[in-house]
């Protein structure tokens, strides 16, 4: 089982006529993951990869039945190309662009959740589910099936913690990229809630950093009777306050945005947290160790 | 992007709420140009918080002392900052002070209103009442009024305050505000409401759609410090800190992870510096170029985890960077990701190493930076 995605997604690549959306392509199909559909408004392209490509969302998913998409545009041009691709029927999107106006993000959450569809992003490499399929851009090498479910609010770093599980022989179920805007399609809260459903993850891995609040909904997870044992790594302890660290919501303004208080709220909570990012591999199994225990 | 105090009235005075009627100084001997009534407050224009606290906040009764007052406001750093203007206004009479903001709220995924019957400099005391709404145009007054009932019983002010709060939620969407703070609104004796103070912090994201918040990122730039600057311009996202290890990397949670490690090797990071917006030779190049200049940087890792960036790539323009580079500061690599095996045999090629890990790459700049 994973969550969001799995082998039999549909999946059409929105921009595919791009630079960045024939590599996507390519590097879904190879990753194993179908895809169906390419959409390129005012392109001349029939065909992309082998791909067959369309002038707009709404015939692509009737066409070929897609039910998943990826988007490839600018910030100007996302609010209506992900509200295009939402009306077509796609139930999960995911916008990895950096740079769209919270105000968009909210019209695109709000309007997601209308149409019973999940927004993954903006500003995140995606979601793959190892060995099913990916909707997404991330390294598919570094990643292999098992019972870890990753959610993580920075692309790069859930890259180089999959490669250093994977390495450790500690698989994953599903690895959510819910990116690091301050308004996200998908938050901590809501990708929590569907890792704790599905049955074959069986312990959380979070990956946070500085600023927002998306730390204390995982703390406040794990603070239920029922929680899955979960484990973190909070970055930016050697951030200076007061200044954006690349990400939107990357910013200590507040004593609760620092690193130091998230990792206590979450050790408080009973979380596994890393001490550094070489230590994530012990977090993981102090978690995994625990559902033993649980089990046993 | 945060406005000054009085950028920030104006906005608010422009979509109809009632401020105090100011005037804005750049030096102490203007202050005598004021035609208006005393007592005035004069208010240091600065970024940093807890400005009253710290004194930034003067009363003045009468003309004689107000250039002298003025005078030691702009001799002084406030968090850092030295003033570079001083905001005049009318000391405003009142029976009380309240909190009202509207501010984007993470967990609800929209804007929300924030409310405090007590405001003033210790409003962080107290949780505000918390009214989430969504986008701008989903404001409810009925839904806010249905919170305060319990809370503010004078029934006129109640609506007030709501008129206040909706005008507030207009504002953060017409200027793509991400936070409109009104800390204190002060209840006047005859029982309307006036805007003491203004924290507008707008979206940067959205300089694309409104000209004057990209005028003022870049005058922003301009401020910033020299190497800052011309990554900024680069399409490079950077962070200057006070360290020797210049840190060229890629993604920011990947980029904080290397600082932090850089940091428990007991050395400081020199720079966050994140190529991830423009990982092109160009990039590469001015991120060299950049921390090659900055005579405080002993040595250079570059740490990069490439998914949708493919390491190959960038593997052969770091070895085409270092066959033309003048400076003889010790780089290290660890490189991984997308095309890493095709990344490896460039590297070797070129005759540079490529750590298997970070642990070991920063035990290499570790020794480069001691022997340095």
């Amino acid at each position: 089982m994973s969550v969001l995605i799995d082998a039999s997604s549909r999946v059409a690549i929105y921009g595919i006529a791009g630079n960045f959306g024939r590599f996507s392509a390519r590097d879904l199909v190879l990753s194993g993951t179908q895809v169906v559909a390419g959409v390129a408004p005012g392109r001349d392209s029939r065909e992309v990869e082998g791909v067959p490509v369309f002038q707009d969302a709404r015939t692509a998913c009737s066409s070929t039945g897609a039910n998943a998409a990826i988007v490839f545009v600018p910030a100007p041009a996302a609010l209506d190309a992900v509200l295009e691709v939402i009306e077509a029927g796609c139930k999960v999107i995911v916008y990895p662009g950096d740079g769209l106006p919270v105000q968009d993000a909210i019209e695109l959450r709000a309007a997601a959740r209308r149409s019973g569809a999940v927004l993954i992003g903006p500003n995140t490499p995606g979601v793959i589910s190892p060995g099913a399929a990916k909707l997404g851009f991330m390294p598919t090498s570094c990643y292999t099936p098992g019972p870890l479910g990753v959610i993580s609010r920075s692309g790069s770093l859930s890259y180089e913690v999959a490669w250093r599980l994977t390495t450790a022989g500690l698989g994953q179920t599903t690895v959510i990229g819910i990116g690091g805007d301050p308004v996200k399609g998908l938050n901590a809260a809501d990708a929590i809630e569907l890792l704790h459903a599905d049955a074959e993850t069986q312990a959380i891995m979070y990956l946070g950093e500085i600023g927002g609040s998306d730390e204390y909904a995982v703390a406040r997870y794990a603070q239920r009777a029922n929680a899955k044992p979960t484990a973190a790594l909070i970055v930016g302890a050697a951030a200076p306050p007061g200044k954006k660290m690349g990400h939107a919501a990357a910013l200590v303004g507040s004593a609760a945005d620092t690193q130091a208080a998230k990792v206590e709220a979450l050790r408080n909570a009973g979380v596994h947290v890393a001490h550094n990012l070489p230590d994530v591999v012990r977090a993981a199994e102090d978690a995994l160790r625990q559902c033993e225990a649980i089990i046993s | 992007m945060l406005m000054t105090e009085h950028a920030g009235k104006r906005l608010l005075a422009c979509h109809g709420v009632s401020v105090p009627s100011g005037a804005l100084i750049r030096k102490s001997p203007q202050v005598q140009k004021w035609k208006g009534r005393y007592p005035i407050a004069l208010k240091v224009q600065v970024a940093a918080g807890g400005r009253g606290k710290a004194g930034g906040v003067v009363r003045v009764d009468d003309a004689e002392g107000a250039e002298a007052s003025a005078r030691d406001l702009f001799a002084r750093d406030f968090g850092g900052e030295r003033p570079e203007s001083v905001l005049i206004e009318p000391w405003v009479e009142h029976t009380r002070e309240l909190y009202l903001a509207v501010t984007i709220d993470g967990e609800s995924g929209g804007y929300v209103v924030l409310y405090a019957p007590a405001g003033g400099v210790d409003v962080e005391h107290h949780a505000p009442h918390k009214y989430a709404f969504g986008s701008a145009r989903d404001f409810r007054a009925h839904e806010l009024r249905a919170l305060l009932g319990p809370v503010e019983q004078d029934r006129a002010l109640r609506e007030r305050i709501i008129a206040l709060a909706r005008r507030l939620a207009f504002i953060a969407g017409v200027a793509d505000a991400l936070t409109v703070e009104i800390n204190p609104v002060a209840v006047l004796p005859d029982g309307k409401l006036l805007a003491l103070d203004a924290k507008i912090v707008r979206d940067e994201s959205a300089a694309f759609r409104q000209a004057d918040l990209a005028q003022e990122i870049e005058r922003a730039r301009k401020r910033e410090p020299r190497m800052v600057q011309r990554a900024l311009a680069g399409n490079l996202m950077m962070v200057g800190l006070d360290g020797d290890v210049g840190l060229i990397s890629g993604g920011a949670g990947m980029t904080m992870a290397g600082m932090d490690m850089i940091a428990d090797a007991g050395l400081v990071p020199a720079c966050f510096l994140d190529c991830s917006s423009n990982p092109t030779p160009t990039g590469y190049q001015l991120a060299f170029d950049v921390l090659d200049s900055e005579p405080h940087v002993k040595a250079i890792l570059v740490s990069i985890f490439g998914g949708g960036t493919q390491i190959d790539r960038v593997a052969r323009v770091m070895s085409e960077i270092m066959s033309q580079r003048k400076s003889r500061k010790p780089v290290v690599f660890r490189m991984n990701g997308t095309g890493a095996e095709k990344a490896d045999v460039a590297m070797r090629e070129a005759g540079l190493y490529n750590h298997p890990t970070l642990e070991s790459a920063i035990d290499a700049v570790v020794t480069a930076v001691r022997t340095a």
